[in-house]
């Protein structure tokens, strides 16, 4: 009955050894531990086997049955670090289940981008609408009465108003600049706030030039600052956009609605201020105009020169997504191409 | 406009340190924008004064002519060349090996080489004038005539460079002609002169004018004083069209003019000198020795020298003899009256006129020239003394024998000074820093500005050159004294950050969160597209036009109308990439426009309406799955974009819709937009084939945002929920929506799965798979419970919608 016993484990162990996966061992376990197992048969045969031998041979079943158990328990550890959850050969190289795929467009995405830094500052969001008036865009602002921008040449001015003057002469709005004093109009001073969106010139167009196309424009209006603020202020945006330090330089400029008026240049990021093709080898690239809010406008504002100033800043969205991207086309921008569009995640 | 520094520097002196990219750079951040250094020499590289010491035949060609030649250096060198005037002791301009040659004159510079010619060998090349940059300065006679400095009388040795030589090594500094644009004083190389002499601190060298005085006068009107508040007319006989002098056609070629005969170059020199446009007429060609400034007459014409006849009007001024009108004022000079080969004296018109009459004038003709740049951007009357003074010197430089017979002057009108107060306080304030009361005296001071101070108050008097309108405010000198320190100069100070209340804008919010919405969780690519739409797309989307917005002068004849709805640019673009791609969503925010009137900002502007519209498309092959995408994002745009979610009913069709699949979306039981397949007819007539598309536009302004997010929490059942699916059969024209009404009332949750027609199913009927949840709230449900709850649901199935258990 011992020697039974033991080939009895020798052929468990053996059985155990070879399961290869874990619905093997539980066949194994089976037919090792079942009621129908061959252990279970010399258990209950015990009770025709004399006392000295019942109590030997009891011993030692119970030994197998618990070395099996022990056995069996070991082996599904095994089994379960070396299993995997697939079976049959993977071709991992296979691309993965894609994501859905839409995005925002550039313009957009970069805009956000300034909205995000700007609102951390405490501006407000603002927009003005695409039509306006020769008032808004031209007579609030200090440009000359026969200023050339507003021409036919430069400004689409709207069928039927376009002989008239003032705020019945209607356009599709040249630059975004006009929100300010609707804005400053609406919500008094102090004030500062952003207001991007889509501005329109009548002009030829060509890899650099469109009719219509993006500008940011920030405004702070407020009792004594001083225009170095406007430094940091661009030195702060830029450096959210490019997630780095930007140096930026002012130089004299000329806007009607700014006095003084600058030019805002920026260090190529590509050659960092040494120079290279991209800059003209100059170091530096014009961003954006910016300056100290004109007393005309204020006056048209309703606030007056002396109490009040500020200082605008105006970035050409389109500009700065070409550069931050090397896009060389302005026109693509508008061509709702997707091949194109969704480049830009 | 082009600086030339030798001219520059008969006005000022600079510091000798001085680099050119230094000028560039302080003029670019305290004045005006240098676009570029140019150093005129660059091109004459390599390319010297030979001394030919003997002329030989070639021995294999009879046109050619073997040279040797001193270049300066230890050895004589053999060149080739085909001139027709070579001869020997002469010094000519030899291009060495290395140099840039234009051939004959015509095309891309050329690269010398060390060569053979017809078996010769030859070192470099002995050049015409027209190869070498010269033609200006030594025009050949002909076209195998090579330059000649011995016969020109040109002094130089040999090995000399020939830009040094002919005086061709200048620097030139391009100017941004856009950055000059409010300041008249610096179109002018004395204006520039005098901002250099600001800015280094030295002296400017200015001379004190001096007119002629006790000549006969010229009989001058000026019937328009406000247009033309200046004008002096000059006699000067004995003179005759002949070459400017070398220098002079120099600096003319450097600010970018070409010299043309020295009558006409004397005027174009003072125009870039002292920024004085000036005209000079054959004063025979003046009838009755007598100039009137007047508008012209009705019917009235002027002949251009181009032959081009311009038909004048009552608003143009010109400048006109006793008879006729001779030039545009300020502007051109007419045919009449134009410097010829046989003019042998001339009338010197030097005067002012005032900027919106030129500007006028400028439009109406299409007419801009260098004379009228200027002039439209402000002069004073002063300025004409300077124009004069140096132009008189000129003619008696370059014309010893010329005597000047009349003059005139009149002057109804001078420029006044700008007088304008700033105050300390002012100044220290919006400077950020307060600036020593000596150095703003000496800063204005130097930019021409006679200044007092007086208790706090600085009082300013303009210069002339400033006073025509561009100096007017005390912004404008605050603006000086700032970019003369230089804007480097302030210290940086960081904005103050206002606590007193936080930035909430629900409405800016929205519309970004829809774009995120439709992006990122819809899988959709935003476009933009123009506010002008092709006609051919606004007929396909069947839109109405009555009410649209149209431009007076539109990018092209068929773009003139403004978009009253985004669907045409949706279609436009579906038809763009449907070459490209199978499927694909895209959509749009902006806005759009009709007739109406809207006064966001003050009465007396009324606009047409403006509507916030965004709209979407997927566009695909099976239509009826489009639909149900499109109107899946649209329902779900509540939940994510946090306002209360839309419902659906069919209203008024829109235009563009297919004739069954369209629905409205409801807000507040108004119809805020529409969603549908795009019909067929739509399609075809935008020229999109073999493709479906489901779209949606919604007026954002209908929409109310949560004023923050406003999910609400539901505890978690406490008890199981039970999930049962359901599969029924039920006519045709029971709905999704039927079932879902009779039932939703009596479980927790209910859900559609899928929608089926088939073999199994008879005519007539569908069958509609849906999951829904059951449960109590108090306790576990028994199998009793449940067969109990289940049986009231088909039953109530039964009775509302007909259906049957499948």
């Amino acid at each position: 009955m011992l020697d039974k016993l033991e080939k009895i484990r020798e052929e468990g162990f053996q059985c155990i050894a070879d399961a290869t996966d874990r619905d093997k061992l539980e066949a194994v376990r089976k037919e090792l531990t079942g009621k129908k197992s061959a252990l279970q048969e010399v258990l209950k045969s015990l009770g025709s086997l004399d006392p000295d031998m019942r109590k030997t041979v009891g011993m030692k079943a119970n030994e197998v049955k618990n070395l099996f158990a022990e056995r069996l328990q070991a082996r599904q550890e095994e089994l379960i670090a070396g299993a995997s959850a697939v079976e049959g050969e993977i071709d991992l190289t296979l691309p993965g289940i894609e994501v859905s795929e839409g995005a925002l467009h550039p313009i957009t995405q970069m805009c956000y981008d300034l909205n995000d830094a700007f609102r951390s500052l405490g501006f407000e969001i603002y927009s003005e609408d695409d039509i306006s008036s020769e008032k808004y865009a031209f007579d609030n602002l200090n440009f000359a009465a026969d200023h050339p921008a507003r021409a036919s040449m430069d400004t689409y001015w709207l069928e039927g108003t376009e002989d008239k003057g003032g705020s019945e002469r209607l356009c599709l709005r040249p630059h975004l600049t006009g929100g300010s004093v609707r804005y400053l109009l609406e919500h008094g001073a102090p004030a500062r706030f952003v207001y991007p969106g889509r501005v329109y010139r009548n002009e030829t167009t060509d890899a650099r030039h469109e009719r219509a196309f993006f500008q940011y424009e920030a405004l702070i209006v407020d009792k004594d600052v001083s225009f170095s603020s406007g430094r940091v202020m661009i030195e702060t945006i830029l450096e959210k956009v490019f997630g780095r330090k930007v140096n930026v330089r002012m130089r004299e400029g000329f806007f009607p609605f700014t006095e003084p008026g600058y030019e805002i240049d920026m260090e190529c990021l590509l050659c960092g201020g040494k120079g290279c093709k991209a800059c003209n080898y100059a170091g530096w690239i014009e961003v954006m105009p910016g300056g100290v809010i004109h007393p005309n406008v204020l006056r048209a504002a309703n606030l007056d020169p002396d109490e009040w100033t500020g200082f605008y800043t105006n970035i050409g969205l389109d500009r700065l997504v070409m550069m931050r991207y090397g896009v060389d086309d302005v026109r693509l921008f508008h061509s709702a191409d997707l091949r194109f569009l969704k480049q830009f995640r | 406009m082009n600086i030339s520094l030798k001219l520059l520097k008969k006005y000022v002196d600079l510091p000798e340190d001085l680099t050119y990219d230094q000028i560039a750079y302080d003029l670019t951040m305290r004045t005006v924008e240098v676009e570029d250094v140019i150093n005129t020499a660059d091109k004459f590289h390599d390319i010297v004064v030979g001394e030919i010491k003997e002329v030989k035949a070639h021995p294999n060609a009879d046109a050619l002519r073997v040279c040797i030649v001193d270049v300066g250096e230890e050895e004589l060198k053999q060149i080739v060349c085909g001139g027709s005037n070579l001869t020997a002791g002469h010094k000519v301009c030899v291009s060495k090996p290395g140099a840039e040659v234009v051939w004959h004159g015509e095309g891309e510079p050329v690269l010398i080489k060390e060569t053979k010619l017809r078996g010769v060998p030859s070192y470099g090349m002995i050049c015409g004038a027209t190869e070498v940059f010269l033609a200006d300065l030594y025009p050949p006679a002909d076209e195998r005539e090579i330059v000649d400095f011995t016969e020109l009388g040109v002094e130089c040795k040999a090995g000399q460079s020939v830009a040094e030589v002919a005086g061709l090594d200048d620097i030139v500094l391009e100017v941004d002609n856009k950055s000059l644009s409010n300041r008249p004083d610096l179109w002018g190389h004395l204006g520039v002169a005098r901002e250099l002499a600001a800015i280094y601190k030295v002296p400017l060298k200015e001379e004190t004018p001096c007119l002629p005085q006790g000549l006969p006068a010229y009989d001058v009107v000026i019937e328009e004083p406000e247009r033309c508040p200046r004008y002096t007319a000059t006699k000067i006989e004995n003179v005759h069209v002949k070459e400017s002098p070398a220098w002079m056609k120099t600096i003319i070629t450097d600010c970018g003019m070409r010299p043309i005969n020295a009558l006409v170059d004397i005027t174009n020199y003072v125009m870039m000198a002292v920024g004085q446009p000036m005209h000079a007429f054959d004063s025979s060609h003046v009838e009755g020795e007598k100039i009137v400034v007047r508008n012209a007459k009705p019917g009235e014409t002027l002949q251009l020298l181009d032959g081009k006849e311009l038909d004048l009007n009552e608003h143009t001024l010109m400048i006109c003899d006793c008879k006729e009108p001779m030039g545009l004022a300020g502007i051109k000079g007419g045919m009449k009256d134009s410097i010829l080969d046989d003019t042998t004296s001339v009338l010197l018109e030097v005067a002012d006129f005032t900027a919106p009459g030129i500007r006028r004038t400028e439009r109406e003709f299409d007419e801009k020239t260098d004379s009228g740049m200027r002039y439209e951007k402000g002069i004073d009357t002063q300025r004409v003394d300077l124009g004069l003074d140096l132009a008189l010197r000129l003619f008696k430089e370059i014309y010893p024998e010329c005597s000047i017979t009349a003059f005139s002057d009149v002057n109804p009108i001078k420029t006044e000074k700008a007088a304008i107060d700033i105050t300390q306080e002012f100044l220290d304030r919006r400077l950020g820093e307060v600036i020593a009361r000596e150095e703003i005296e000496d800063i204005l001071g130097r930019l021409g500005y006679e200044v007092e101070f007086e208790n706090g108050v600085y009082h300013c008097k303009a210069p002339t050159w400033r006073s025509t309108g561009d100096v007017s405010i005390h912004d404008d000198i605050l603006g000086d004294i700032a970019r003369l320190i230089g804007y480097e100069y302030f210290e940086k100070r960081p904005l103050t950050v206002n606590f007193e209340h936080s930035v909430n804008q629900v409405k800016a919010d929205l519309s970004r969160k829809m774009r995120e919405y439709l992006a990122f969780r819809c899988g959709m690519n935003e476009i933009f597209t123009y506010p002008w739409i092709d006609e051919k797309y606004i007929t396909a989307a069947g839109t109405d036009t009555d009410k649209s917005v149209r431009l007076a002068t539109p990018p092209a004849p068929e773009l003139g109308i403004l978009r009253s709805s985004l669907i045409p640019g949706m279609l436009e673009s579906i038809e763009k990439n449907a070459r490209y791609f199978d499927e694909f969503a895209m959509f749009e925010a902006a806005q759009a426009f009709e007739k109406g009137s809207y006064s966001p900002s003050s009465e007396d502007e009324v606009l047409p309406v403006h509507k916030n519209l965004i709209s979407g498309t997927f566009a695909g092959k099976d239509a009826k799955t489009l639909f149900y995408k499109v109107k899946g994002v649209v329902e779900g745009m509540g939940a994510h974009c946090h306002f209360e979610p839309f419902t659906f009913k069919q209203k008024e069709k829109p235009s563009w819709a297919d004739e069954k699949v369209w629905l409205n979306i409801m807000e507040g039981g108004k119809i805020a937009g529409s969603i549908g397949l795009i019909s067929v007819q739509a399609l075809t007539a935008s020229g999109i084939k073999m493709m479906s598309a489901a779209a949606f536009e919604i007026d954002m302004d209908a929409i109310k945002p949560y004023p923050s997010r406003t999910n609400e929490f539901k505890h978690l059942p406490q008890y199981p929920l039970v999930e049962q699916d359901l599969s029924l059969l039920v006519d045709e024209s029971v709905k999704w929506g039927d079932i879902r009404e009779a039932i939703k009332f009596m479980v927790k949750d209910l859900k559609f799965v899928e929608e089926y027609r088939g073999k199994q199913i008879p005519a007539g009927k569908k069958s509609i798979m849906l999951s829904l949840k059951i449960g109590n709230d108090d306790s576990t449900m028994t199998s009793k419970q449940i067969e109990k709850k289940m049986n009231g649901i088909i039953k109530v199935l039964g009775n509302k919608c007909g259906a049957q258990l499948r």
